[in-house]
């Protein structure tokens, strides 16, 4: 009887010692992690080797772990670094590697690193690969013509992969129409709203959603700016000289406003720049 | 033929009745359940996510099932003799041979129609819950890649097989079974390296030669892993599973074969 | 017409890196349709081995062992044979049910002869009632009397049991006796190994002294009264050839 006693003392003991221990065990952890920051990337050749027949598992796992350090800096409010993006990059692409199929990774990293990051031609390296493989899918096609069309004001490119993308959308949509009004040059923020509204129609997960709504309306903005520059210099056949002077002159009631929470101003080139880069 | 029968399905029901094999269902439900949560953690393609693991669950199962089941059903005939009460019976070696191999067969088509059966539960599941528009999927192929990993399964059971009459410890048979499935999944893949990175690193052909041996003496099991084409799709000609089917039988007797020649001069003192 | 046949074999065991060690030297021995005969001798003195060699499990050196007329290579001799190795052990998670209908089928009885069968032997060796039990679950004994069961399920013309009492307490040592002599009965040849001498004393019409696997002496128990104990012999012959070795 004692012993019994005594047995279930201990354990009881030890139980919430246990938790105890485990919680700082975690705290422990982060700490860990933090200094650990970004780990190697192992080489494609080498985990498709490792991987036996659990390649496509393996490639899960790269995806998520990638997914959710970037998530963690989202959460904490932490600006990524261009070395993490590029270990970003890294990971995509041995995802991709190890599954040529694997939508989630291109996706995901075409996105952010050219609107995120501003790595572009990494972005457009990841479509590409993924035009190659996933050969019946009309989006990669289409998301590669806008990086060309407006990250790297590249139109014939950018007309190059709609027309392939229009060839692969089995409903009838804009996208056709779309490459063949990228051979006209200036209309780059009135093509770019018809881009996005495209990409809208096909979209429905709520968070990338959302994304997208705020960078339209930001173009929107944009847009309606540069229409009514295009009025005042036509009105009074100068320069303006700043946005205030639109409002100024009655031929805009007010500016509007940037979702990013930028202020939308006058380049020296002239085009209409925001504050915040849509970032 | 009444011998080989007899043989495989004494074997089998030895082995069906193992509680390993419990256990191993145990493990596979609950890798199914799993499937379902983590499919939740992806943005789209999730359809290719369960496939991933619950085609990985089945052929994970079937090969703990072969390799502590399977190698156990030979390792206790020759280590405790019991193979006294087999070929003591009107029963050659070389029939006992290949009724312990169809014995095998038979315990991994069991697991395979019933944790593939199961397998689709969890797409079902993921394909419900969100399909993107442009992913692609197709239960035929599905379950192509599920009697692929049978096929799989068989000439593991068929490795086994020889290295059970090759060996007279069942541990060394297990992790020489073992090792040749790891060479067997990877030799493809280190053909490609080699053949892709040419420029980059210098390969002796020594090594080059040993890489072309290896893929042909150990069994090509990339050939049978079609997890990728079901998880996106992709269709796969009637040539491949023509040729890959012939392979598949080629390599079982060869393996099988070479076992009996060696197991017609063994002695059981 | 002998229907066991030894005809001069030598057996050699590897024990390791160029060494031998010879279990059965130029042994040679017959035994005749119907007789009971005993193999007698110390443990070690190769009387397994020659059981072994009678049923394929190794093969001899040299020299040839015959079973009603054909080399014992021949798998189609094994349907005559019934065979209790020593110590069995079966396939445990199965019952004694599907080992005797494994056995059967695979010696050539028809299905509904092994029903029959197996019932009446399990019935014989007292496990009718533990019929549905896995063998994983069952004693020593209760192991040792399947094994029976399984050497007779095909009714076979020759039974061969190696060291049958081991593991049996005396009612299972009467058991095994009373169905040797139920056998002998029937016309079987019974050819057995034991090193207790009363059983073979009782049972056997011929006995064989093996020591260090030479047969030192064949005695005719019914034709030639032993004069004196069956014990005192064994103890002369194995003295004597442990004499003859130094």
């Amino acid at each position: 009887m004692r012993s019994l006693v005594i047995s279930i003392l201990l354990i009881s003991f030890a139980v919430i010692g246990n938790v105890f221990a485990l919680n700082a065990v975690s705290l422990e952890r982060e700490k860990l992690r933090k200094e650990e920051g970004i780990s190697l990337v192992m080489p494609s050749a080498v985990a498709r080797i490792a991987a036996l027949e659990f390649k496509g598992i393996f490639a899960d796992i790269i995806f998520s772990r990638a997914m959710t350090y970037y998530g963690g800096k989202l959460i904490r409010k932490e600006e990524m670094t261009g070395e993490e993006w590029d270990w970003i990059y890294k990971n995509m692409a041995l995802a991709t590697d190890l599954d040529n199929y694997f939508l989630d990774p291109y996706y995901f990293g075409a996105m952010n690193l050219s609107w995120g990051a501003n790595k572009v031609k990494e972005a457009n390296a990841l479509l590409e690969k993924a035009v190659k493989y996933r050969d019946w899918d009309w989006t990669i096609p289409f998301y590669l013509g806008f990086n060309h069309f407006y990250f790297l004001q590249d139109n014939e490119k950018a007309s190059f992969y709609l027309m392939e993308s229009a060839k692969r959308e089995i409903s009838g949509s804009l996208i056709a129409t779309l490459a063949a009004r990228l051979a006209y040059q200036g209309r780059r923020t009135e093509n770019a709203v018809i881009f996005l509204e495209e990409i809208l129609k096909k979209t429905d997960d709520n968070t990338i959603r959302n994304s997208y709504e705020m960078r339209l309306n930001t173009l929107k903005g944009i847009f309606f700016l540069e229409k009514a520059v295009a009025v005042y210099q036509d009105r009074f056949k100068k320069q303006t000289e700043g946005l205030d002077e639109l409002v100024a002159k009655g031929i805009i009631t007010a500016i509007p406003k940037d979702p990013y929470g930028g202020k939308f101003y006058i380049d020296k080139d002239g085009s209409i720049k925001t504050t915040s880069e849509m970032r | 033929m009444i011998a080989i029968w007899s043989v495989a399905s004494i074997t089998f029901k030895e082995g069906i009745k193992n509680r390993v094999i419990f256990g191993i269902f145990i493990i596979a439900l609950l890798l199914f359940a799993a499937t379902t949560v983590v499919t939740t953690l992806f943005m789209r393609d999730i359809v290719k996510v369960a496939v991933d693991l619950s085609l990985s669950t089945v052929s994970f199962s079937g090969l703990l099932t072969l390799l502590f089941v399977g190698v156990n059903l030979f390792g206790k005939d020759l280590d405790k003799r019991t193979i006294y009460m087999v070929i003591s019976r009107p029963i050659s070696r070389s029939e006992y041979l290949i009724g312990k191999f169809f014995g095998l067969v038979m315990l991994s088509l069991t697991v395979v129609v019933f944790l593939g059966i199961l397998s689709a539960l969890p797409v079902i599941i993921s394909k419900n819950f969100y399909y993107y528009s442009e992913a692609r999927f197709n239960w035929l192929i599905f379950f192509l890649a599920v009697v692929y990993i049978f096929v799989k399964l068989a000439v593991v059971s068929s490795v086994i097989t020889l290295f059970a009459s090759l060996t007279s410890n069942s541990f060394i048979a297990l992790v020489l079974s073992l090792v040749t499935y790891i060479i067997g999944q990877s030799t493809e893949s280190v053909r490609l390296l080699l053949a892709s990175q040419v420029e980059k690193i210098e390969v002796s052909p020594v090594v080059s030669y040993m890489v072309d041996a290896a893929y042909y003496i150990f069994p090509n099991f990339s050939a049978f892993d079609l997890k990728t084409q079901a998880a996106h799709g992709l269709s796969i000609s009637p040539s491949y599973i023509l040729w890959t089917g012939l392979y598949a039988v080629f390599y079982i007797t060869v393996a099988v074969a070479i076992g009996t020649l060696a197991f017609r001069r063994r002695e059981f003192p | 017409m002998a229907i066991i046949s030894f005809d001069s074999i030598i057996k050699d065991y590897k024990t390791g890196f160029r060494k031998k060690k010879t279990a059965l030297k130029d042994f040679s021995l017959g035994i005749h349709e119907g007789e009971v005969f005993g193999f007698l001798g110390p443990n070690g003195a190769g009387k397994s081995t020659a059981i072994k060699i009678l049923l394929n499990l190794i093969f001899p050196t040299h020299g040839r062992a015959e079973i009603l007329g054909k080399g014992v290579g021949d798998k189609g001799i094994r349907r005559f044979i019934g065979y209790l190795p020593e110590n069995p052990y079966f396939y445990d998670y199965l019952n004694p049910l599907e080992l005797l209908k494994f056995a059967g089928k695979t010696s050539g009885v028809d299905s509904m002869k092994i029903q029959e069968r197996t019932e009446e032997l399990l019935n014989t060796v007292g496990l009718w009632n533990e019929r549905k039990r896995a063998i994983r679950n069952y004693s020593k004994g209760m192991v040792q009397r399947t094994g029976l069961a399984l050497a007779l399920i095909h009714d076979p013309k020759i039974v061969i049991l190696d060291e049958p009492m081991t593991g049996l307490d005396p009612i299972g040592r009467r058991h095994v006796i009373d169905m040797i002599l139920k056998l002998k009965s029937e016309g079987k040849t019974i050819f057995f190994s034991s090193h207790i001498l009363q059983d073979i004393e009782r049972v056997c019409d011929r006995i064989g002294i093996l020591v260090n696997g030479v047969l030192v002496r064949v005695i005719d128990i019914k034709s030639e009264p032993l004069g004196k104990p069956l014990e005192d012999i064994f103890i002369e012959e194995t003295e004597k050839a442990g004499r003859a070795k130094e």
